[in-house]
Order: C-alpha cells, then sequence, then structure tokens
C-alpha cells in the first residue's frame, strides 16, 4: 500500500468507468466443475467384460430376433431385435479387435503407458 | 468493445485485471494491462492482449454403426500426432477416445432410451427418438465454449446407459456416431462434416468379414440384420449427406468384372466446394475432367491396378469436386508417385500422406482409397484447425486497433 500512496494513486476513485458488478455466480461454478459434483456414485465393478460373454450375448440376440420376427416380420419389435443383434456384433468385433491389439506383446503394453521410461524411448529423428 | 464487468482494487501500479469479458462480446479472454506514466500525463497505455481462451474446433463424422475405436478416427488423431485412448481409469467400457489435441465423443452415449427401453418401443438405435438431442446439443455447445461437461456413457455391451464421466474441453473435438448432422442446432456448431457412404454391396461384404467368424450367425442372419435396419437408415441417416461437407463413398471396384469379394474397392472423395477454410484436392487442374492410370511405363502395377478420376459435380444441388480411386496399392512408391501427382493435398513436407498411410500400414484400408482419402481428410482437417485458429486470433487484435 505504501507504493500505492507514494506514486500518488488515487485508489479512492478508480479511472476505469466501472459499471455494476454482475454477479459471478454462474461462471464460477463452471470454471470449477468437479467441486459440484456429487459423489455418491454406486461403486461398480471396473472389470471389463470378457470376450466370452459377448459372444454368448450375440448368440442369444440372434435367437431373440429370429423369434421375434417369426411372429411378425414388419413389425418395431423385430426390427429392434435386429438392430440389436447389430450392435452387439459390432460390440463383440471391437473386443476381439482390442484384444488382438493389446495383450500380446506385454512389453508394448507397458510402453503404452510408460514411454517416458528407458525402455520404451523412441528416437525417430 | 470490452464491457467491464468487475474491477478489483488496484494493488500495485503496474498491476494486471482480470476482467471478464460480457457475454455480448467474443468468449475470448482479455487482459487489461494498465501503466500509469512516472510523468503523471493525462494518458493511458492499454494494451489489450488476448489469450483464446480455448477456441474448440468441432468435427462432426456420420458413420453406421458402432463407434470410438474406428479406423478413421485412429488415422485423424494420428494426423495431430498422439496416440488416441480410452479416459485412463475411468470405465472401461468407454466410448471416449482422448489425445493430446483431439477428443473423440461417441454419439450414442446420448441414447435416451437403453437397450431394453428400445426394444419396448420397438425402436432401433438409428431413430431420433431414441436420443437426447437436446443434451447433445447443449454439452456439444458447452465443450465448444470452453466449459467441461458430464457427459454420460452408453455401455454397447450391456446395453445401459453407465454412471456419466467428465469430458474437458480439447482443442479439436470430434463427436462421431449415426446423427451428428441430424439436429439443426447441432449442425450449426460443427465447423466441418464428414459423411461415410458405404454401398449396400460393400456394407454386406464387410459384415460378412466381420460376423462369420462369431458363433450364432449365419449368411442370413446378417442379411436379414441389414435389410431390418434398413428403413431406418434410409429414413433418418441417409439424408445427413446432403449436409456434409465431404463425403468419402465406398463402392464395388468397376476394374474387375463381377466382382463380389469386396476387397477391391472404389472409393469417391466428395468434396463441397465453397466450404470456408477447405480447399478440395484436384489433380492436375482444378475444375477439369481427369481420367488418370498411373500404371504403366513409369510404375508397374499388379492386377487390377489403380485407377483416377476427378472431375466437378453437382451432389444435392451443391457444387462438388469428386476425387475417385479404383484399386489397390501395393507397395510404397505406388503411393508416393500418387501423392507426387495429387494436388492442394495441405501436407507440410512431400511425402507426408505416404508417411501417414505406412505408420499405420496394419489398418484396414490402407492399401486402398479408403485409407487414402480418410488419411487426406485429416490433413484437410488439420489445415481447417490451424486458419482457424490463427483466424480466430487476428481477429480481438484487430478490433483492438479499431
Amino acid at each position: 500500500m505504501t507504493t500505492v500512496a507514494a506514486t500518488g494513486l488515487n485508489v479512492a476513485t478508480p479511472r476505469a468507468v466501472v459499471l455494476p458488478a454482475a454477479r459471478l455466480h454462474a461462471p464460477v461454478r463452471l470454471n470449477y466443475p468437479w467441486k459440484f459434483v456429487s459423489m455418491n456414485r454406486m461403486v461398480m465393478s471396473v472389470k471389463a467384460t470378457s470376450e466370452g460373454e459377448i459372444s454368448d450375448k450375440v448368440e442369444k440376440s440372434i435367437q431373440e430376433a429370429k423369434e421375434t420376427c417369426a411372429d411378425d416380420p414388419v413389425s418395431g419389435e423385430c426390427v429392434a431385435a435386429w438392430d440389436e443383434v447389430e450392435e452387439l456384433s459390432a460390440a463383440a468385433s471391437h473386443a476381439r479387435d482390442k484384444k488382438k491389439a493389446g495383450g500380446s506383446d506385454p512389453l508394448e503394453e507397458y510402453c503404452s503407458d510408460n514411454p517416458e521410461t528407458d525402455e520404451c524411448r523412441t528416437y525417430d529423428n | 468493445m470490452a464491457a467491464v464487468s468487475t474491477i478489483y482494487s488496484t494493488q500495485a501500479l503496474n498491476s494486471t485485471h482480470f476482467l471478464t469479458s460480457s457475454p455480448s462480446s467474443s468468449t475470448s479472454k482479455q487482459v487489461f494491462f494498465y501503466r500509469r506514466h512516472q510523468s503523471q500525463t493525462n494518458r493511458r497505455f492499454n494494451t489489450i492482449i488476448t489469450c483464446a481462451a480455448q477456441q474448440t474446433v468441432v468435427i462432426g463424422l456420420a458413420a453406421d454403426s458402432g463407434c470410438g475405436k474406428s479406423t478413421f478416427m485412429r488415422r485423424l488423431t494420428s494426423v495431430f500426432g498422439g496416440a488416441a485412448e480410452p479416459p485412463k481409469g475411468g470405465n472401461p467400457d468407454s466410448n471416449t477416445l482422448i489425445s493430446d489435441m483431439t477428443t473423440v465423443i461417441c454419439l450414442d452415449d446420448y441414447h435416451s432410451l437403453d437397450r431394453t427401453g428400445r426394444k419396448e418401443k420397438g425402436v432401433t438405435a438409428l431413430d431420433p427418438r431414441a436420443n437426447d438431442f437436446d443434451l447433445m446439443y447443449e454439452q456439444v455447445k458447452a465443450l465448444k465454449s470452453g466449459i467441461a461437461v458430464e457427459k454420460p456413457i452408453y455401455n454397447h455391451v450391456t446395453g445401459l446407459l453407465d454412471a456419466p464421466e467428465l469430458i474437458q474441453p480439447p482443442k479439436i473435438l470430434v463427436i462421431e456416431g449415426l446423427h451428428p448432422m441430424f439436429d439443426e442446432r447441432v449442425r450449426e456448431l460443427l465447423d466441418f462434416s464428414i459423411y461415410l457412404d458405404i454401398s449396400n454391396e460393400v456394407k454386406f461384404a464387410w459384415k460378412i468379414q466381420r460376423d462369420m467368424a462369431e458363433r450364432g450367425h449365419s449368411l442370413e442372419s446378417i442379411k436379414a440384420s441389414i435389410e431390418a435396419r434398413k428403413p431406418d437408415f434410409d429414413a433418418f441417416i441417409d439424408p445427413q449427406k446432403q449436409y456434409a461437407d465431404a463425403v468419402i463413398e465406398v463402392l464395388p471396384t468397376q476394374l474387375i468384372p463381377d466382382d463380389n469379394e469386396g476387397k477391391v474397392l472404389r472409393v469417391r472423395l466428395i468434396m463441397k466446394e465453397g466450404v470456408k477454410y477447405f480447399s478440395p484436392v484436384y489433380l492436375f487442374d482444378e475444375g477439369s475432367t481427369i481420367s488418370w492410370i498411373p500404371c504403366g511405363r513409369k510404375l508397374t502395377c499388379s492386377y487390377p491396378g489403380i485407377k483416377f478420376n476427378y472431375e466437378p459435380d453437382t451432389y444435392f444441388d451443391h457444387e462438388v469436386s469428386v476425387l475417385e480411386m479404383d484399386g489397390q496399392f501395393d507397395r510404397l512408391d505406388e503411393l508416393i508417385y500418387v501423392e507426387s501427382h495429387l494436388s492442394n493435398l495441405s501436407t507440410k513436407f512431400y511425402g507426408e500422406v505416404t508417411q501417414q498411410m505406412l505408420k499405420h500400414a496394419d489398418f484396414p484400408g490402407s492399401n486402398n482409397g479408403t485409407g487414402l482419402f480418410q488419411t487426406i481428410v485429416g490433413l484437410k482437417i488439420r489445415d481447417l484447425y490451424e486458419q482457424l485458429i490463427a483466424n480466430r486470433a487476428t481477429v480481438p487484435a484487430e478490433a483492438a486497433k479499431a
């Protein structure tokens, strides 16, 4: 504060035009979104689903779809059933790709998580 | 013009004041530097320095069935550098991919009905009734303005909506799924949009390749699945291609008569003319019609070879340029030869397209037009991003001078 007084800056009458300040509730909340998140989520098991489960699901859904469509081939239920088959087949193929991509080489897996360690450093140039 | 909404009391002579600009002006933060001359003159020196607070570029990609791990996304994120991975420590079934510069959001996360809900109502995931477009619009808008959001997760394995995950606003946001361009408000937010149009024969061939390994599936079940979804697809998803800035159309080859294996593909890159910051790729002469077979004396290709076509055209009442490639690459020198004859690729150095293709030689489509055009679109998006950022940085500076 001494520097202020020494240089003669009058704090009481600031030179800038001050419009009435809007209460900054919303931006403040948005700046710290983690502060306002409720922490009472269910604790979920974080294990990724295995491939066999998905294959079983695919098989079961195809069975169901065939049954639903046997009654009425153009109903919404039939279409939704085949859509489910498609969704599960896509999930199954993604799981297969993921399994093929990762998990084959332990060094690759380690290095994808820790690229800065000595074993994993690559020199491109 | 920056309206002063709050001012904090001056603590030192040469201090900086953080002023949040009013909502009506630009979203970038503006830092006012106040300096008083020792000579007590009445002149004030105000230097405005703008820190562009997170001007996110939003890209939309429309593609059928499944999202998050697709090849296009991996190529795109690779162009910007770094590998895209699911968020660490979160839900392992999350569909989101995050790299240094990009975040890819799967629009399946905005399903309003989970799998049982859809089965009860008899709607497919393609139906807009199964998606919450209001939430999609709000969250994409928030991310675009630099605000983090809690985005729901749709678990493709269980078919349920899991607890939301926190998404930080990235530099480039890619929204991928079935309906990025369906809702008009979301469409307005997109800086660039792409539609992957796979023809029915190719779709059938690809699905056979994908699903025949699954027990329970047979040719009939695959066919039934495609046909059951077709009416909804044609009604809701297909019309989006008229809004796309770039359409990648994948068709069966014309080089092999009666080919039904779907291994060799004819791929057309349809690029809309007149899109800001997007200059279409061309072959030899812009706006002319060229048919080019690179295989000959200088380049030897194996069967069935490569054929290129370039022509201007109209697509849903828009002027477009179409670059088409039919055939397959077998060797590196074919790829570099083709790259050296294409113009307006937005590469930073000679051979960048080839390098990107080689980097991901194990991805599907690396030997044909799908990989090539996906890589080129990735470079175009990088170019668009750099131009957009440069433009947004200069605009406030000009406004300050005025």
